[in-house]
């Protein structure tokens, strides 16, 4: 490094190594040289050479044995830990995509979706048979209980015994339109409307606890009696 | 019987012709046989199952049967009640069903129709093409002999009928003689309207297991005491939990001399708006010797009700047992004439057939049909 002596100022990272042993002086010649007619270079190797003594000094302070790498690596480490923390509880701008834009931006993005919840509302109305609504609401409520609750769907139940698991049951149901089977939670993918026996209205249904139901119709012109029974189980 | 099995057509196989269903999804034609052993009472005259198809939904196919069938007696014994069982699928529920006629008086050479329609499902498997099979569960004779394998326990309903259609023709035959046609002719009117003004409500049987819901209260159920009936029942309780009556429990106690193979009791809910209305039954079949007692639980059972009723009570009822020598006991046509469960309980299938006959002919027609047995 070609430096001008006369006029301009010596390097900091010359000025540190200046003074720091007997060879330096023979490595720098020139910065002696300059050293010796500078006054605000000579206070500042003078200053550099006051930071040696004192991190000698707190070097011998450190216990003996200290692993290096170690403490280092431990630092490094605080130091990242330090930084996620900062960011965690910094508030900052929402990081947002080019184009993008917020809610609160356009009555638009809010009205199409309620529209669209809207149109959903009325699909599943339409189309959804009740039993299933039922069901769903069923299935719904025991998940909720089972949260609050903490019951389990093994069929014991926690929280005092309360809680139980009804899918996957299977019924019949008997009207005054006739008989229909119902399959909830059944793997062969029966809706919940189930499977109607018949468009004949019958005179009578029965049902049994044990899971069958029988319809019982009447030949206007014959009278004779047909019973249809289905099962459930 | 079931080694040498005399079997009937396998007409239609699906694929060749397709047509649209109800629910938009094409329907095929259904494969379909019947079985009749070759010591079967009855031979097959004729057969159409025009309508019948079937519809893939989901994995399973959903099965529309309607099937006419002409059955010939072949035996020497009149033929009083026939029950047909349907497969489809014997595991899964709704794959099973039948179809029967009771009140029938079938003389030996005689044909006899068979109609019926179910819905029934049969999971879509690597067979291919929907079937479903129709075979013999049981026929009772007019000596209440039974033949058939009786996979349905077709022989206690069919005999069950058959005591009550004897009963409630004796009934009606000794109006007739003692009190003329005008009495027997107010006693179908008011029958008829009872029948018509008698309250339906929407009932489910869930079998599994119990439901999710809190049980609100335990309910005694009352029993209509019959002192003429060889069981008596000691006291029942049930679980209410919300519209679910479950988990019935009661305690029987045979006070006849005699071994009781089955009974079946029937459960009268009354709601809190005063309606009552027969909600079930509860077939059980235990052996009880004379003079002892037990319990019947059911405890995977439960009767949900709309949730327009609320239920106030039940009563229960012996409505049949059977003894351990294969005889019946059923309630009395006074028994029941005389009781609260003349406006609750339904008429008999052979009281709806005469019931029928009445109104298409007439207490003329009536008398005869009566005169017949």
């Amino acid at each position: 490094m070609r430096i001008n002596i006369w006029n301009a100022h010596a390097p900091e990272a010359e000025l540190a190594i200046y003074g720091s042993g007997p060879e330096s002086v023979w490595q720098s010649p020139w910065i002696w040289f300059h050293v010796s007619r500078c006054e605000r270079c000579r206070m500042r190797a003078r200053e550099y050479a006051e930071d040696r003594k004192y991190l000698r000094h707190a070097a011998e302070l450190l216990p003996t044995g200290v692993n290096w790498e170690r403490l280092s690596s431990e630092m490094t480490a605080n130091i990242r830990v330090g930084l996620a923390a900062g960011e965690c509880v910094t508030p900052h701008p929402a990081r947002r995509a080019p184009g993008f834009r917020s809610f609160g931006d356009s009555w638009r993005v809010a009205a199409a979706c309620a529209g669209f919840a809207v149109l959903m509302a009325a699909a599943w109305w339409l189309n959804t048979p009740a039993p299933r609504t039922e069901s769903l609401s069923r299935a719904v409520k025991a998940i909720a209980s089972r949260t609050f609750m903490g019951g389990d769907p093994g069929g014991g139940g926690l929280g005092g015994g309360l809680l139980r698991w009804d899918e996957a049951r299977s019924m019949v149901h008997a009207s005054a339109q006739g008989i229909e089977l119902v399959e909830n939670g059944s793997s062969l993918g029966i809706s919940a409307t189930g499977v109607s026996q018949s468009d004949a209205r019958p005179v009578a249904v029965t049902l049994s606890v044990q899971g069958s139901a029988r319809a019982h119709y009447v030949d206007a012109d014959t009278g004779q009696i047909t019973i249809t029974s289905v099962y459930a189980q | 019987m079931r080694s040498s099995l005399k079997i009937f057509a396998a007409l239609a196989l699906g694929g060749a012709s397709f047509a649209q269903s109800p629910f938009g999804m094409p329907q095929q034609n259904l494969a379909h046989r019947i079985i009749l052993p070759h010591d079967s009472p009855v031979t097959l005259s004729s057969d159409q199952w025009d309508g019948s198809a079937a519809a893939a939904r989901g994995g399973a196919y959903a099965i529309d049967l309607r099937v006419a069938l002409t059955l010939r007696n072949s035996s020497k014994r009149r033929i009083r009640g026939i029950t047909l069982s349907v497969l489809a699928q014997e595991a899964v529920p709704g794959g099973k069903g039948s179809i029967s006629v009771p009140s029938l008086d079938v003389a030996p050479g005689e044909t006899f129709p068979v109609r019926g329609a179910l819905r029934l499902i049969r999971p879509i498997g690597d067979s291919g093409s929907p079937m479903v099979e129709v075979a013999i569960d049981g026929i009772l004779f007019d000596d209440l002999t039974f033949y058939g394998p009786d996979r349905l326990h077709s022989r206690r309903t069919m005999m069950v009928w058959e005591l009550e259609a004897r009963r409630d023709r004796q009934y009606l035959k000794a109006l007739l003689d003692q009190e003329g046609p005008e009495r027997l002719k107010k006693e179908m009117l008011a029958g008829i309207s009872r029948d018509s003004s008698r309250p339906r409500f929407g009932v489910q049987v869930i079998h599994g297991h119990p439901t999710n819901t809190e049980p609100d209260r335990e309910i005694q159920v009352a029993f209509l005491q019959m002192p003429e009936s060889p069981l008596e029942p000691m006291g029942g309780t049930a679980h209410m939990a919300g519209n679910e009556a479950e988990a019935p429990r009661l305690v029987v106690h045979n006070r006849s001399p005699r071994v009781v193979r089955s009974f079946e009791i029937g459960w009268v809910v009354r709601d809190q708006q005063g309606r009552e209305f027969l909600a079930a039954s509860m077939p059980s079949e235990m052996r009880l010797p004379a003079g002892s007692s037990s319990q019947i639980f059911e405890k995977d059972a439960a009767l949900r009700f709309d949730s327009r009723t609320a239920v106030d009570s039940m009563t229960g009822y012996i409505t049949s047992v059977e003894f351990s020598d294969g005889q019946f006991w059923i309630p009395s046509r006074a028994t029941l004439e005389e009781s609260a469960l003349r406006n609750v309980v339904g008429s008999s299938p052979e009281q709806q057939r005469l019931n029928q006959i009445y109104l298409k002919r007439g207490v003329s027609g009536l008398v005869e049909e009566l005169k017949k047995f």
